[in-house]
């Protein structure tokens, strides 16, 4: 007995085993002294008699032995066995499996990344996003004054501490030429409520962080590593930042190269210090505010320990704090909340994909079993129990799926390397990888595929008369119809139309934006950014001269069409809806003046080619007394109907430095500033520069505006030398950018269904094929007996088809509830469009005839001589 | 001539052994003797099989086994038929007694 075998309880009952064969031997040699022998002849001849105890204890022991590993062991060899006899059988099943597991994995692992796992951060979880809102208006207010933000971290007991940053992208001037960088500007506590230790060097001291005190600046590892080549003695060397005035800084440590935050392109991290003169103003609107929650305090106990405490302040200060709320959400929610039903859908949709995966290998291993149905009646009929041939079975589906899923890891691996090129502005994409735990829901994956794909199977083809099967010799018999395996098929079938008519949706909805005429022209335009500093907004009159003498400098250029700045891109402009008011008389009382609000200057409508309807172009200058605004077509219908409109003064209901008073200059038309998808609202623009220290720049040229991209540079580097223009895109790919979600989406989808269209049609042809494999004999006597050729055709290729019609049916019925879901990722085409579905359900038909056709002709050609000659 | 257990059918020893247990609880050497006498010494089951047989026919859960005082005074493993024993047998019996009547009538109509 090799003494690997793994068994219980091999030794406990030996005792039982020897009193009881003692007990035999006994009454043995009590008969035998009986029979008038001595009890020393008795007991041997005995013992004699009864042969061999210790070989009848061993068999004792084999009737109580389980042995698992032995018993796996010998299934698994016995699979193995089964994989390796039929190569191309098992290859199919590999592959498909391989494809269906391993896209599942891909997706599964970049919704991990993204939405599973915590943020990078020492307990993530507890870091939130603050921000103020005002409860009159619907604007972009979330930022918080520096005095707020240290009352709120003052008088909270939910924060462990509380802290605030901007960004801007300035030039750093310490080395040969002027290179672009993004700093973040950071409230105190930044370090803390992260969690985050530099790696080399310290935190902030409270000297730095307070007005007055030592100049600090902390650096990304990637800006070590280019700049300083990764020098460990780069502390206390400085950074000149000459974007507005030169401000140099110490540099007192390195981050971690896993600290991103804000984003990936963050390079230094600067202190705004306390107790300076902007301090104490509670109207401007700075920083952007995370805060770390104190352990095992929830959401809404935060959320209303922040009400309370503005309440409080909107009691000491109402002028400024009245109308303010505050809204808290997790950051992880923040920033990856906006993809979450894509990548969820993807995940059903590639979820969708392994099903019609494992379905098609299920209607695989049924037509093997009924092959193997002699084999399996021969080892009932020795005596093999149920469950142990179910197990080896399902030991076979568990090897398939296995080496499925290791060839799938691989699939995964490169897939998920495409995913992240094609999501590259996807939340924490760069988080992506394959990891232990992938690896884990990978051999998941295949248990999962082994029991949908292996266990039906198995316990169907035990289930047989085993009398029954062994009588029948294979070639006697009347072919089955195999309703079962016809089932699967329409159940792929089905899927498969779902998956389509998902992915005809997005198509059709890209197709639909494609025809959208946005109101404005982005072609030829190219947009770029120059450094700017929010310092320089304290005298806004030089910042007006400073960008608008950059735009004559460019308007010089020839090839250059036009130059306009704005405070955000035609199309990709955040929503800034404000209250306004008309300052000259009358306006309908009772009627609310809602307006998007936009800052351009002049040249802008010449850059964007938005139509002058009426009136004039905004005017050069600062301010808009002096420059005037325009409004669209929709402002002028929906709150000055029937009145004059130009002449018209315009501005905020509550005071706003920004907006007005201004003379309506000018009608334009309708664009779709926000997004290509959204309807033009109504919308002032607000003319001039000054307020915004990094517009956008919009250069429109007459050729190629990539091949002016250095001209322009160089152009803003004689004038502004110690600027960078950095961020150069043209336009329309901007725009394109902002629908990549949608793109991958619709992508990635259509991929899926396009693989599950294939599966489906592997599996009708395949099941097709085998009833004709099956069904040859009764062919070829019916055409012996004079059936035409095209009938049996017309037979096989019905019985395909009829299948896929139903199939088609149920998944029409399906898509219906499915697509509903999906309305809110559509643009311009209903959920359940007709003309979509129709088209779906017509591909999947041409597609599945095409399946049919050849082996319903492959039956036809039968030779009914050569299939009765084989009786 | 005595029959051995290797001539025995699959399985026959099984119902033989069933059908004993039937008259009561009884020891292993009790049922090797009565297997003895009732064939008239035609069969004799050996103890290596024997032995084997009644532990796989406990596990299937077709005899209860209990431990007891045997006729003279020692500890003895005594078996004995359990429900679902009681239709095995009964199934056994039938499938044997259909088997036995076809040989017979072949044998019979050969003749």
């Amino acid at each position: 007995m090799p003494s690997w075998r793994f068994s219980f309880r091999k030794r406990t009952l030996d005792p039982q085993y020897d009193s009881e064969l003692r007990f035999h031997i006994e009454k043995l040699t009590d008969e035998n002294i009986a029979a008038g022998m001595t009890r020393e002849e008795a007991r041997r001849r005995a013992v004699l008699e009864f042969g061999g105890a210790e070989q009848i204890k061993e068999e004792l022991r084999d009737v109580q032995r389980i042995p698992v590993l032995e018993t796996a062991l010998k299934n698994f060899r016995w699979a193995w066995r089964f994989v390796r006899k039929s190569p191309s059988f098992s290859l199919v099943v590999i592959l498909t499996l391989a494809l269906g597991i391993g896209a599942n994995s891909a997706v599964f692992s970049a919704i991990d990344a993204v939405l599973l796992r915590p943020l990078p951060y020492p307990e993530g979880d507890q870091l939130m996003r603050l921000e103020q809102f005002h409860r009159k208006v619907q604007a972009p207010l979330g930022r918080l004054a520096p005095a707020r933000l240290e009352d709120w971290n003052r008088m909270n007991s939910t924060f462990q501490a509380i802290t605030g940053y901007y960004t801007e992208d300035e030039s750093e001037t310490s080395g040969i030429l002027p290179e672009k960088v993004t700093a973040a500007f950071v409230a105190p506590r930044f370090l803390q409520v992260w969690g985050v230790a530099p790696e080399l060097g310290r935190d902030f001291t409270p000297e730095e962080q307070r007005w007055g005190g030592p100049s600090a600046v902390l650096i990304s590892d990637r800006f070590w590593r280019n700049r300083f080549g990764a020098d460990p003695s780069v502390l206390g060397r400085k950074v000149t930042l000459d974007t507005s005035n030169k401000f140099s800084c110490a540099i007192v440590g390195v981050m971690p190269p896993s600290f991103l935050f804000p984003d990936r392109d963050a390079d230094l991290w600067i202190p705004t210090p306390l107790g300076g003169p902007y301090t104490e103003n509670r109207d401007v609107t700075w920083y952007l505010t995370i805060g770390r929650l104190k352990r095992g305090v929830s959401l809404q106990q935060a959320r209303a320990d922040l009400a309370t405490v503005q309440a409080q302040l909107a009691n000491a200060y109402p002028k400024t704090d009245a109308d303010l709320g505050v809204s808290i959400e997790p950051l992880k929610e923040t920033t990856v909340g906006g993809v979450r039903s894509s990548l969820w859908l993807l995940f059903g949709s590639v979820s969708v994909l392994l099903l019609i995966a494992c379905t098609n290998i299920v209607t695989l291993l049924l037509a093997r079993a009924q092959q193997r149905e002699h084999e399996i009646s021969v080892r009932f009929s020795l005596g093999a129990p149920r469950a142990a041939v179910v197990l080896q079975l399902l030991t076979e589906a568990f090897v398939l799926a296995l080496a499925g899923a290791v060839l799938g890891l691989i699939v995964a691996g490169a897939a998920s390397k495409v995913f992240e090129f094609l999501a590259g502005n996807l939340p924490r994409v760069d988080e992506i990888r394959l990891d232990a735990r992938i690896v884990l829901y990978t051999l998941i994956c295949s248990v999962v595929a082994t029991l949908l794909c292996g266990l039906f199977p198995a316990i169907r083809s035990t289930r047989g008369n085993l009398s029954n099967s062994l009588a029948k010799t294979g070639r006697g018999q009347v072919a089955g119809r195999y309703p079962l395996q016809w089932l699967l098929v329409g159940v792929q079938v089905m899927l498969a139309v779902t998956l389509l008519a998902g992915a005809g949706l997005f198509l059709k909805s890209f197709q639909a934006l494609e025809r959208v005429s946005p109101g404005f022209d982005s072609s030829q335009v190219l947009t770029f950014h120059v450094t700017g500093s929010y310092a320089e907004t304290a005298n806004p009159r030089t910042l007006a001269q400073r960008i608008d003498g950059t735009i004559d400098a460019l308007r010089s250029e020839p090839g250059v069409e036009a130059v306009a700045t704005s405070s955000g891109l035609p199309g990709l402009a955040r929503n800034y809806e404000v209250e306004l008011r008309f300052t000259d008389g009358e306006s309908t009382p009772g009627h609310k003046i809602l307006a998007n609000n936009r800052f351009i200057s002049d040249g802008y409508l010449a850059a964007t080619k938005i139509p002058l309807l009426e009136g004039e172009d905004c005017r050069k200058g600062f301010g808009s007394q002096e420059t005037g605004a325009l409004v669209n077509r929709s402002f002028a219908n929906a709150y000055l109907a029937g009145s004059a409109v130009l002449g018209r003064h315009l501005q905020a209901a509550m005071s706003n430095a920004f907006l007005g008073p201004g003379e309506i200059r000018g009608i334009v038309g309708d664009a779709r500033e926000e997004a290509v998808n959204r309807e033009p609202t109504p919308t002032v623009y607000w003319c001039g520069n000054g307020f915004d220290p990094d517009p956008y720049y919009m250069v429109r040229t007459r050729t190629d505006p990539m091949t002016m991209t250095e001209t322009l540079r160089r152009k803003v580097h004689d004038i502004e030398p110690g600027r960078s223009v950095f961020d150069v895109k043209l336009l329309a790919a901007r725009l394109d950018e902002a629908f990549g979600e949608e793109r991958l989406r619709t992508l990635l989808l259509s991929f899926f269904a396009a693989t599950a269209l294939s599966l489906a049609c592997v599996g009708l042809y395949g099941t097709l094929s085998y009833t004709v494999s099956v069904r040859r004999r009764e062919v070829g006597l019916r055409l012996a007996l004079g059936a035409l050729r095209e009938q049996i055709i017309k037979q096989f290729l019905f019985q395909g088809l009829r299948v896929t019609v139903l199939g088609c049916l149920a998944g029409w019925g399906l898509a219906v509830a499915f697509t509903r879901g999906l309305s809110g990722m559509l643009y311009g085409v209903s959920p359940t469009d007709v003309a979509t579905l129709s088209a779906v359900i017509l591909l999947v038909l041409v597609v599945a005839g095409i399946a049919c056709l050849a082996p319903a002709v492959r039956a036809a050609r039968v030779d009914p001589m050569q299939v009765l000659r084989e009786e | 001539m005595p029959i051995e257990k290797s001539d025995l059918l699959q399985g026959t020893l099984d119902m033989l052994i069933l059908k004993i247990v039937t008259l009561g609880p009884i020891h292993g050497y009790g049922i090797s003797q009565r297997l003895r006498q009732i064939s008239k010494e035609v069969l004799l089951v050996q103890q290596g099989s024997l032995y084997p047989a009644l532990h796989r026919l406990e596990k299937r859960g077709w005899l209860a086994a209990e431990w007891g005082e045997s006729e003279n005074g020692r500890q003895a493993k005594f078996y004995k038929l359990s429900a679902k024993g009681k239709q095995q047998l009964k199934k056994e019996e039938w499938n044997w007694n259909r088997l036995a009547g076809a040989v017979a009538s072949i044998l019979q109509t050969a003749q």
